[in-house]
């Protein structure tokens, strides 16, 4: 029977006590004898413990603020290993005791979990809610940016008519009204928004030099409205943001800045699948048309390598262009398709180009 | 200090968790959160503090947490019930459309709840704390503290936010001066226009430095906070005094910027040892109280609901 010095406080006053606990089996316990009290019996099962390196700290369940304290290595691991025989240690003190080694093992796990959920969960969930979001809110929302936008640009509005009289010519395969405005501005870029509306700059139509490369860039922006990605984006930004500061809520404001620049190499790809999608089906509604869709490639290419231009955000973000333009060029090699010059649509690329 | 007695005694305050320990708690709790999405939160949280109060030693003699990780769940539940309601009054007068009447109702009670949350906070937390067997206890009035509470509020507003400085030292010299463990009781002496000129240095300072200075504040901030603190027995005290030194908490920030980073985040663990560590090293206590005969005085309490409010407000317990 292991007999131990240790030192007892009665919970009355600070006062230390110094006692011998004896570990008792024959009483499944722990005895020792007090100057306040007498002798003491605790049962294997009214007690707790804590310990903390070589000290331990024992209590009794039913006079919680007693306290019994050795500093017995061999006495409190003889006192463990007793609790354990006869089934009083709790799980969490067993998970407590597997050591680092398993705990790392559990933080890389949980790690993992949560980095998938994010990858493959997310995503999906993001792009079912969208099916759930009425299609008024895209328009709505679309027009609220479109008001503003307006508000500090200025519309050209002779090329305006023209590029909407050259749209109108083209089927666009479109589920809501399409609108296009040509902003005065020597900016290379244009963009669509989830209503419909799509802003092209004059700077990019200058930079054209057939009428096949604005049906291009019209296809392409059109499927973006197609596939409503701008609310996609959307929910998915703001999904991959609740899930990341939920994981992150506990830790500390370092950690949510990290997991903000996490998130927006993340979208950064989500955005780069989009473009990949809007290519497709431009190049694919180009050929519905019977234009030669090699406009798409021809007018990337000038962009890539006119180096006066910056690239426009429309094609930079993305899978670096190269790789966007051997994609394009290999579905038009794969996809039986034939064009023709169609004068009428012709004329009207003069008239917005010029 | 001009009332140094001569057989004036050191007491010895230090800490002895470990970075690989806690990571332990830290990571188990993760677990089990997860796994019971969520509702293992409040257990989670009492092992925590369980652990952080254990590791905290006076004189040797580790300090105790009770709380219970069922109390909190008990608090967490009212907490919410009590938020919902507030949120549903709200909700009730935009569909009655009184939504001025609505708005003010809810920053109203929002403003009186924050006392309350910081009253039963403190109950709790205390009320769950010992050492050496002696509980310690938070005896302010709760009432009493709602009305100081509003004039502080009403002050700040309309100074346009100066009165913050004054609200802040009456508030924690009221919570403070409230706290006792056994028979021994606490004090706090701030004064409002010495925090506002230390704010108010610190502020400028760090913008004209580029933030160099804020490690100065911090330590000028630290040191106000320990070394008004004061305990008293029977004529008997311990008075606290800071030891830190700018280099102690640019080492220690610096470091704990660093390891967060470098491990994504998962040395929190070290981070947050390495904090405690430098707290509890950096105050020394001194002065002629005797600790082995501090009497039990207070009661038990239970209720965890102000101490799970002030989570959801997101204050600090240590205000």
């Amino acid at each position: 029977m292991a007999t131990t010095p240790g030192i007892y406080f009665d919970g009355i006053s600070s006062k230390p006590q110094a006692i011998d606990v004896q570990l008792d089996e024959l009483n499944a316990g722990i005895r020792f004898g007090t100057f306040s009290e007498g002798f003491n019996l605790w049962l294997v099962e009214e007690i707790t413990f804590e310990q903390i390196g070589n000290s331990m700290e024992i209590r009794n369940k039913h006079h919680s603020l007693a306290l019994v304290k050795v500093n017995d290595a061999l006495f409190a691991s003889e006192l463990i290993a007793y609790l354990s025989s006869r089934g009083h240690l709790s799980w969490y003190q067993r998970i407590i005791q597997l050591g680092i080694k398993a705990h790392i093992s559990i933080a890389v796990l949980i790690l993992g979990i949560i980095v998938a959920g994010y990858l493959v969960i997310i995503p999906w969930v993001a792009e079912k809610a969208v099916m759930l979001i009425p299609q008024k809110y895209d328009i709505s929302m679309g027009h609220t940016f479109y008001q503003q936008y307006l508000n500090t640009n200025t519309i050209d509005s002779a090329k305006t008519g023209a590029l909407n009289a050259f749209a109108s010519r083209l089927q666009l395969r479109n589920t809501q009204k399409l609108h296009f405005t040509v902003i005065k501005s020597a900016t290379v870029n244009a963009f669509s928004l989830p209503d419909g509306n799509i802003i092209v700059f004059t700077g990019l139509l200058d930079l054209m030099k057939d009428y096949s490369e604005l049906a291009g860039l019209i296809g392409h922006e059109a499927s973006h409205v197609n596939n409503r990605h701008s609310m996609k984006m959307l929910c998915r930004n703001l999904s991959g943001y609740l899930f990341i500061s939920a994981v992150l809520s506990d830790v500390n404001g370092i950690m949510a800045i990290l997991g903000d620049n996490v998130h927006n190499l993340q979208s950064l790809s989500y955005s780069r699948q989009f473009e990949r999608q809007a290519d497709e089906q431009g190049t694919r509604l180009m050929m519905l048309n019977e234009i030669n869709p090699t406009g798409m490639t021809d007018l990337f290419s000038r962009l890539k390598s006119d180096e006066k231009v910056t690239m426009p955000s429309f094609i930079s973000t993305h899978p670096i262009t190269k790789d966007r333009i051997s994609e394009i060029n290999l579905l038009i090699k794969n996809t039986p398709h034939r064009f023709k010059q169609d004068s009428k649509l012709k004329e009207l690329f003069l008239q917005v180009t010029h | 200090m001009e009332n140094e007695l001569p057989d004036l005694k050191n007491y010895k305050l230090s800490f002895h968790g470990q970075g690989k320990a806690y990571f332990g708690i830290i990571i188990v709790n993760w677990l089990l959160t997860i796994v019971t999405l969520g509702f293992y939160f409040p257990w989670a949280k009492a092992k925590n503090l369980k652990y952080l109060y254990g590791s905290t030693a006076l004189e040797n003699d580790r300090f105790t947490f009770h709380g219970t990780g069922r109390e909190m769940f008990v608090g967490f539940i009212k907490a919410i019930v009590i938020f919902g309601l507030i949120y549903g009054i709200l909700a009730l007068f935009m569909y009655l459309e009184m939504p001025v009447l609505g708005v003010l109702l809810f920053y109203f009670t929002f403003i009186a709840i924050l006392p309350v949350a910081v009253h039963g906070s403190y109950r709790y937390r205390f009320s769950r704390t010992s050492w050496r067997g002696i509980r310690f206890g938070y005896r302010g009035d709760r009432n009493e503290l709602v009305v100081n509470f509003f004039q502080w509020i009403f002050f700040t507003i309309i100074t346009l936010g100066i009165y913050g400085a004054w609200m802040v030292m009456k508030l924690r010299n009221y919570l403070m001066s409230h706290v006792r463990a056994g028979n021994v009781e606490f004090k706090y002496k701030g004064v409002g226009s010495k925090y506002f000129i230390l704010n108010l240095k610190g502020y400028l300072l760090s913008i004209i430095t580029l933030g160099i200075y804020s490690f100065w504040w911090y330590k000028d901030l630290f040191a106000y906070y320990v070394d008004n603190l004061s305990l008293h027995k029977d004529g008997q005290q311990i008075k606290m005094k800071s030891i830190a030194t700018v280099g102690d908490i640019f080492k220690m920030v610096m470091g704990n910027l660093l390891i967060v980073i470098f491990t994504l985040g998962l040395g929190y663990a070290w981070a947050v040892t390495r904090t405690m560590n430098f707290m509890v090293s950096n105050i020394k206590l001194q002065g002629d109280m005797d600790l082995t005969n501090i009497q039990q005085t207070e009661d038990d309490y239970n209720d965890a609901t102000g101490d799970d409010m002030t989570g959801f407000l997101d204050i600090n317990f240590i205000i």
